[in-house]
């Protein structure tokens, strides 16, 4: 979809948005039906490994839409200028959730996998406290040195939430999901969806299947891909996952990826603590026979909220990250870096990061983003 | 590998009878009374800082906290008491707008705002924000006064709502908080 198509599609949207909402508007008509949320971001990043430096943009407009109290459709898409200065747009997820009960929700269409919980909520540039992904995971337009596990998930299907509640503090979250799934890679293709081997890495004797996980409204076989994620939530302090993945991703449905993890959050009143840890497993035909890839990784995020601590410093935070990816294309990576809040959706960050690659050219480079949500 | 429709659609089956049971000792156990100050300060900082409810008109909460809902795995329960609760606080606004006699006292005030959704209070109530206990007299008067009237003064990342308080509520509200120990 290109820019041209998007605009009129944006103020057509935003035409039919309500300009003015009196108290006796709210009263006479309390319910709305269409609101344009989402968020932005400007980078600024000095990459050493590349010996280049460039500012980058990306707007991400959420069209939300609610039909009734039962069902409520959304759509993210993500507009952002290329290498070849090109506006780029593409549909985040596009789906519609049908409220079955108090507790139970049903989505159909595109939608981000509950795979973890970077990929369903953390993501965001105005959520997510570093100016990078975390490493373990891949990103559109991203020019990381870590070779990630796994790309943002997000595919075309069905899916189920369901929501427990243990005590007034104590929640069980159940989700499960059918898809298309992945595919085998084609010969062109886009890189931060793609998880796998590199050029560089087709020298060595041991490298990961490509694998495609980008969504198509088609499959390349009758597999669909299932999984899930179970969560235990003690309100509002700590949330932590198990999550899991699986499909077959050829066209003879022969060869399967396989993705386990397990997600913490941790929210104190002064700080944040995050993290995952993400085990893939990858077959691999050669010579008639099925070799099975295994790789691993986890990054851990620390945030401490300065301004909680001592109220001069306002909306500052300062952040550490620690990622690591193992047994195929072995590396680690620190983030340091020092957040500064505008607002309680604006946020200006300026980070360090360094990745060393056990094969293949270490990685410094310095970003400054301002993000915003809206 | 693959999925035979036949064990496709048993395991959905299973789940449903699953969720079927799971959702009758959910009803059961949900509390009849859900405080949307509550809901806040439980759910949002899981992922984000909490939106000022001042930031988004009622018409357009309506519609955004259906997308939350799905995203923070909330009750249809727990989403109207949020609905509720910013409702609430602008039907306060539209109050006070219309009438400047009427004052109310401290607790009034404290218990009308919601304050307790986000701050603890005498041993209840929610972490988002600090304690009220000693508030004045560990910032003073002059901090909590300012606070009252402008919530991100003097921290603009702060979700505290800004409310319409007239010069006699902030008045009640810290001549309250002053006088607990």
């Amino acid at each position: 979809m290109r820019l041209s198509k998007a605009i009129p599609l944006g103020l057509l949207f935003s035409g039919t948005m309500s300009a003015a909402h009196s108290v006796e508007q709210l009263e006479a008509d309390p319910a709305g039906r269409l609101v344009i949320a989402g968020y932005g971001d400007v980078k600024y990043e000095q990459v050493d490994s590349l010996d280049t430096s460039a500012f980058s943009a990306r707007f991400v407009p959420i069209f939300l839409f609610s039909l009734n109290d039962k069902m409520h459709v959304e759509a993210e898409t993500e507009i952002a200028l290329n290498e070849e200065g090109e506006a780029e747009v593409e549909l985040e997820y596009a789906d519609l959730h049908y409220f079955l009960n108090n507790a139970t929700t049903v989505t159909a269409g595109k939608f981000l996998l509950p795979f973890g919980q970077f990929g369903a909520n953390w993501h965001p540039s105005w959520i997510n406290r570093s100016p990078w992904t975390p490493g373990i995971y891949g990103s559109h337009g991203g020019t990381q040195a870590m070779t990630p596990l796994l790309p943002v998930l997000s595919d075309v299907g069905l899916a189920i939430q369901h929501t427990v509640q243990l005590s007034s503090n104590q929640k069980l979250f159940f989700d499960f999901y059918v898809t298309n799934g992945a595919r085998q890679e084609l010969e062109e293709h886009d890189e931060e969806e793609t998880v796998g081997e590199t050029e560089e890495e087709e020298e060595h004797s041991e490298s990961v299947p490509e694998v495609e996980f980008e969504a198509f409204s088609s499959d390349n076989n009758k597999d669909k891909a299932f999984g899930g994620r179970i969560a235990y939530a003690f309100l509002p302090s700590l949330e932590m996952g198990a999550s899991w993945y699986q499909a077959s991703y050829d066209v003879d449905e022969k060869l399967d990826v396989v993705a386990k993890g397990i997600d913490l959050n941790l929210i104190g009143n002064y700080y944040i603590l995050r993290g995952e840890y993400i085990q893939t497993e990858t077959d691999g035909e050669e010579e008639g026979s099925i070799e099975t890839f295994k790789r691993n990784g986890w990054f851990l995020q620390g945030v401490v909220q300065l301004g909680h601590i001592y109220p001069a410093f306002g909306g500052t935070e300062l952040l550490i990250e620690r990622a690591e990816t193992n047994k195929i294309a072995e590396a680690t990576r620190w983030v340091y870096g020092v957040n500064y809040w505008l607002d309680a959706r604006s946020v200006v960050k300026v980070a360090y990061e360094k990745t060393d690659l056990r094969e293949g050219e270490d990685d410094h480079r310095v970003a400054v983003q301002l993000s915003y949500g809206f | 590998m693959y999925i035979h429709k036949a064990y496709l659609s048993s395991l959905i089956i299973a789940l449903i009878s699953v969720f079927s049971s799971l959702i009758a000792n959910a009803e059961s156990s949900t509390e009849s009374s859900i405080s949307g100050a509550k809901v806040i300060n439980d759910n949002c900082a899981r992922c984000h800082n909490a939106r000022p409810v001042h930031e988004f008109s009622l018409r357009e909460w309506s519609v955004i906290m259906p997308h939350m809902r799905e995203k923070a795995h909330l009750t249809a329960e727990e989403t109207t008491a949020v609905m509720s609760f910013y409702s609430s606080l602008q039907q306060q606004d539209k109050t006070l707008r219309s009438s400047s006699k009427g004052s109310k006292s401290g607790k009034q005030l404290m218990s009308q705002y919601g304050c307790i959704g986000c701050h603890s209070f005498e041993g209840e109530g929610g972490s988002i924000g600090p304690s009220l206990d000693s508030v004045v007299a560990a910032k003073g008067i002059e901090f909590v006064t300012k606070k009252l009237e402008n919530p991100q003064f003097n921290n603009p990342a702060s979700p505290m709502p800004r409310m319409k308080l007239s010069d006699v509520d902030v008045a009640a509200l810290v001549d309250y908080l002053s006088n607990r120990d």
